[in-house]
């Protein structure tokens, strides 16, 4: 986790049936940054989407948390803006990732990957023996 | 870098509100239709398709919300909101505004002037390298005058060790500087070789004089100021050693001073004493300075000057040197400032409590306010503001408010500071200098901001206590009664009126100092006497200054208007002269400056000096030569007491090397008494005084001063100059004034610090009425509704008049008694300011009492008036 999540930005969907997720912010950047590394530029609608297709539907994902996080990232250098004209011919807000945030992706997916492989052999149950 | 890029950007985020906010509705919407189309194509209804959007963006607003909040920085977004919304309510009310702002200024502003003179005077060192090893020799205890005489200062200096330089300096004179045919009169300093020395000061041309030019019958040396050298050689580097005229006596150019070299007066040259040459070297009139060697501490210096003190007086045997006194030294810094000390403290704590009242009424102001304030708070809590938002509110207020007060404080304090500068009658070297001090301006400041910060709180604590739903309802939009507020605010009241009768009495007692003077017995009556001063050239000798004064003297008495014309070597108020001076016979009775004045015949009745025992001085005394003398009342009860002076006889005394001469002079016989007038100083006693007939008399002063009774002051100035130039044609005429102007003049100092502490005075009781007004008027306000009651009830427009004055009257009464016990408690600091005043003057405090509680009544008028004329239908219908 790169950045703490802050209560006002990580909306509970409550109503929601609970086998969903809620998105942390963190988590919620780096899903961006894989999102525009893999789909190119993307308006936020279209990563929101993605996302939730990504995550195989498993994840509740509250679409105005995007924007704010959208916006830390592009104050952080790690994506760029640009007004542009969906498929539908909609004027929409088009994100692309800089190189800074290519960088950035490689190292939070590493750092994630390492997180994740840790906590998973403290589950294992060979993990507990020792 | 990463984070700082992030704040930057959000820093950026502040700004363009109004372009971003479109961008980000722009975007939300195309992100809502986007999905709705999405929706429309699964076989939503439109308004379906539209609800599951706004369902899965979690709110547009919210969004928005949050979105901003990341955006910029929340914090510094309310700020700046803060700020907009105190400037806006500041605007609303111009009137509290700019009394709070007014009064904030005058405070600090007049801080930071007077903080910044103190710091010029007292604690900024001299203008001279390592002014702190520069000291000032002086007697304690043995006369009136702490100076030494020349063979005192020759003794100490040829015996110090611990100094690495010691100098003599004999105050300034006029001189006649001639070149070729142009003749200028220029402005003297007289010091012995050392003086610049011991300043630490080079000349930027030249050399400094030694030692040869100070024996008697040596060359006179002179060294320039940069300016003389500039205006009246036109700046000529082979000055250097050439020869010019002073008084008809050559002198030799040494050497040209740094520009901006200044002792304690403005001269443009100095020249070198010659010790032991004439008779004023047996006065006390030298001053003498030293710099200590720069491994000397100060304390073995005082040391060594003690013991040279003992060993002066041990030399000196009984029948020759009587008194004793210690030898004492001071630092040049602190001798040159102990004139001022005791009224810049004075000034000091004028202008501190002028603080406190300044923070008071800005603190009475701001509670008022908050009363009146109430319902808006109310209004904006029950819409949802946190309390530490309001908080945040009400600091940024009081910190605006702070502000503005500096700001305008020190646009005052650089104007007000300018005129002190101008207007300070003191000599001193780093006058010139002084300046505005940074310092001194954020301290002030930062009180000035600290109270208004502190009395927003106090008003926001207020707001704790308030309960929503009585507030709201409440129609009069303020609550009955907030005890602490109401009690908050009578003791800053309370403290208002002590402390400006502190002030005010400070004011009042330098006023009558002041004004005693006018009422002192002068000793001589000033009304129709004009003074006349002439300065003689060095070269005059005693017999030619009598002859053309007796000459002067008869074409003046001959002029139309002109009842009586005299003269005396220093008319009262004018300066001094002084001789060593004995009883004869009585080794015990001597005094080692007493007043030495030879004078005209006429010269008593000419002032209006009346003769109490004796005769004054005859027509035949002026012929003869038997030595005569007429004593002052001082002199004749020092050494006579109860008994008969007439016929006794004193000693004028001289030195000679070291020694006093037992009759240097024929003794004097004493013809009579006369009563005592001024010295120099018109709040000390009269000092000890001798006059001789003029004939007779030494002429130590080198001028003469004249004094004409006349009627008719018109033509006057011109005919006198004709008289004297009748005689003397190169004669310098100067100082041509009414003696009544001269006592002005010479009141010149306590006026100055008479006018500083009436403005405070002043300024405290206009604080003070503005304060009162403004609390007394909220309380009204406060009231009306229970006034309203009142007068429906049937109480008279006298009856609630009467209300607000009594509450006004009871709370300035206890002011003043609190006020007054703390002035009971300030009375030393005061004591040595003042001059045949009490520092608990009866008359004074009456009057001052009397006056501040005068300035509380009309504080209370309008809002009394106000109150008197509450319709109670008006009052009665908010409910």
């Amino acid at each position: 986790m790169t950045d703490k999540a802050s209560d006002k930005s990580n909306y509970k969907s409550s109503g929601k049936t609970s086998d969903k997720t809620d998105v942390q912010q963190g988590t919620l950047a780096l899903m961006i940054l894989k999102t525009l590394a893999s789909m190119g530029a993307l308006h936020g609608y279209g990563i929101a989407r993605r996302i939730e297709q990504t995550s195989g539907n498993l994840l509740s994902l509250n679409y105005g948390t995007l924007y704010p996080a959208l916006l830390k990232l592009e104050q952080e250098g790690y994506i760029a803006s640009e007004w542009g004209l969906s498929t539908n011919n909609r004027k929409a807000k088009y994100y692309k990732l800089t190189r800074a945030g290519r960088r950035q992706l490689e190292r939070e997916a590493q750092e994630w990957e390492q997180t994740a492989a840790i906590v998973a052999r403290f589950l294992s149950p060979e993990g507990e023996r020792t | 870098m990463r984070a700082l890029r992030a704040w930057l950007s959000r820093f950026g985020g502040l700004f363009g509100r109004r372009q971003r906010d479109r961008d980000l509705a722009d975007e939300m919407e195309s992100h809502l239709q986007m999905h709705i189309e999405d929706n429309l194509a699964r076989g939503m209804t439109p308004a379906e398709a539209r609800r599951q959007a706004l369902i899965k963006l979690g709110g547009v607003e919210q969004t928005k919300e949050s979105y901003r909040e990341r955006r910029g920085l929340p914090f510094l977004d309310t700020l700046l909101q803060d700020i907009r919304f105190a400037f806006r309510m500041l605007r609303k009310s111009p009137g509290f505004t700019a009394v709070a702002v007014l009064t904030l200024a005058l405070g600090i502003g007049a801080n930071t002037a007077i903080f910044s003179l103190v710091d010029g005077v007292m604690l900024r060192s001299l203008p001279y390298p390592h002014s702190d090893q520069i000291v000032y020799f002086g007697w304690l205890d043995k006369s009136l005058i702490p100076d030494l005489s020349v063979p005192e200062f020759e003794f100490f200096r040829d015996r110090a060790t611990k100094f690495a330089a010691l100098a003599g300096f004999q105050g300034y004179g006029d001189q006649e500087l001639s070149q070729g045919g142009t003749k200028r009169w220029i402005t003297a300093g007289f010091v012995t070789d050392g003086f610049f020395e011991t300043l630490g000061v080079n000349p930027r041309l030249g050399r400094l004089f030694g030692r040869e030019f100070t024996r008697p019958g040596a060359a006179y040396a002179a060294v320039l100021t940069d300016s003389l050298w500039r205006t009246a050689f036109a700046a000529d580097p082979n000055i250097i050693g050439r020869q010019i005229i002073l008084d008809n006596q050559t002198y030799t150019v040494t050497g040209i001073l740094p520009s901006g070299f200044k002792y304690t007066q403005h001269a443009d040259l100095f020249t070198s004493l010659h010790l032991g040459s004439n008779m004023g070297n047996n006065g006390l009139n030298t001053d003498v300075i030293g710099r200590l060697k720069p491994d000397v501490s100060f304390s073995q210096a005082q040391a060594e000057a003690a013991l040279l003190g003992a060993e002066f007086f041990a030399q000196a045997s009984a029948e020759q040197h009587q008194g004793s006194g210690v030898l004492h030294l001071d630092r040049l810094q602190d001798y040159l400032a102990s004139d001022y000390r005791t009224t810049l403290l004075m000034l000091l704590s004028a202008v501190g409590l002028l603080l406190l009242i300044a923070c008071a009424n800005v603190a009475s102001l701001l509670l008022a306010r908050a009363g009146a304030r109430q319902k808006e708070v109310s209004v904006r809590l029950a819409l949802g503001a946190t309390r530490s938002r309001l908080l945040g509110q009400f600091l940024t207020e009081g910190l605006i408010l702070g502000i503005a007060g500096a700001a305008v404080g020190l646009a005052g304090a650089v104007a007000v500071l300018r005129v002190f500068v101008s207007a300070i009658p003191w000599d001193l070297p780093s006058i010139d200098r002084i300046t505005l001090d940074g310092r001194v301006l954020l301290f002030t400041s930062l009180i000035g901001i600290g109270a208004s910060i502190a009395f927003g709180l106090a008003s926001f604590f207020q707001t704790r206590k308030l309960d929503l739903n009585s507030t709201l309802k409440d129609a009069r939009g303020v609550v009955g009664a907030s005890r602490t507020r109401a009690s908050l605010l009578n003791a800053l009241v309370i403290g208002e009126v002590a402390i400006s009768l502190m002030l005010t009495l400070g004011a009042g007692l330098l006023l009558k100092t002041l004004y005693n003077p006018y009422q002192e017995k002068l000793g001589f009556n000033p009304e129709h006497l004009v003074l006349m001063h002439t300065p003689f050239r060095s070269s005059m000798s005693d017999a030619n200054v009598w002859n053309f004064e007796r000459n002067a003297l008869a074409r003046i008495q001959a002029i139309p208007g002109v009842q009586s014309a005299a003269i005396v070597s220093v008319a009262p108020l004018h300066g001094q002269g002084n001789l060593p001076a004995q009883r004869d016979g009585h080794p015990e009775d001597s005094i080692g400056g007493t007043e030495y004045r030879p004078i005209s015949s006429n010269y008593f009745s000419t002032m209006g000096i009346p003769v109490l025992r004796g005769r004054a001085f005859e027509q035949s005394d002026f012929s003869s030569s038997a030595p005569v003398a007429v004593i002052n009342e001082t002199l004749a009860r020092d050494w006579w007491g109860s008994q008969n002076p007439l016929g006794d006889r004193i000693v004028i005394g001289e030195y000679q090397g070291r020694q006093y001469l037992p009759t240097p002079q024929p003794p004097l016989q004493i013809v009579g008494v006369v009563a005592d007038v001024k010295g120099m100083l018109l709040n000390r006693p009269a000092p000890a005084m001798v006059y001789v007939p003029a004939l007779q008399g030494l002429a130590i002063n080198g001028s003469t001063d004249w004094l004409i009774q006349t009627s008719a002051p018109a033509g006057l100035a011109a005919a006198l100059r004709k008289a004297i130039t009748d005689v003397a044609p190169d004669q310098r005429i100067v100082d041509l004034e009414p003696m009544t102007q001269l006592i002005s003049a010479s009141v010149a100092q306590p006026n100055f610090e008479a006018l500083l502490m009436g403005t405070f005075g002043a300024l405290a009781l206009i604080l003070t009425l503005v304060g009162v007004y403004g609390v007394l008027s909220f309380q009204v306000v406060q009231r009306t509704h229970e006034i309203g009651i009142r007068i429906a009830l049937g109480a008279t427009r006298g009856n609630v008049m009467r209300l607000v004055i009594v509450r006004a009257t009871t709370l300035a009464v206890i002011g003043v008694a609190i006020g007054i016990g703390a002035a009971f408690g300030l009375a030393r600091l005061m004591a040595s300011l003042l001059y045949q005043v009490a520092p608990t003057d009866a008359t004074i405090f009456a009057a001052v009492a009397v006056l501040v509680l005068a300035v509380a009544m009309l504080a209370s008028y309008i809002p009394a008036r106000r109150a008197m004329r509450v319709d109670p239908m008006v009052a009665l219908r908010h409910e």
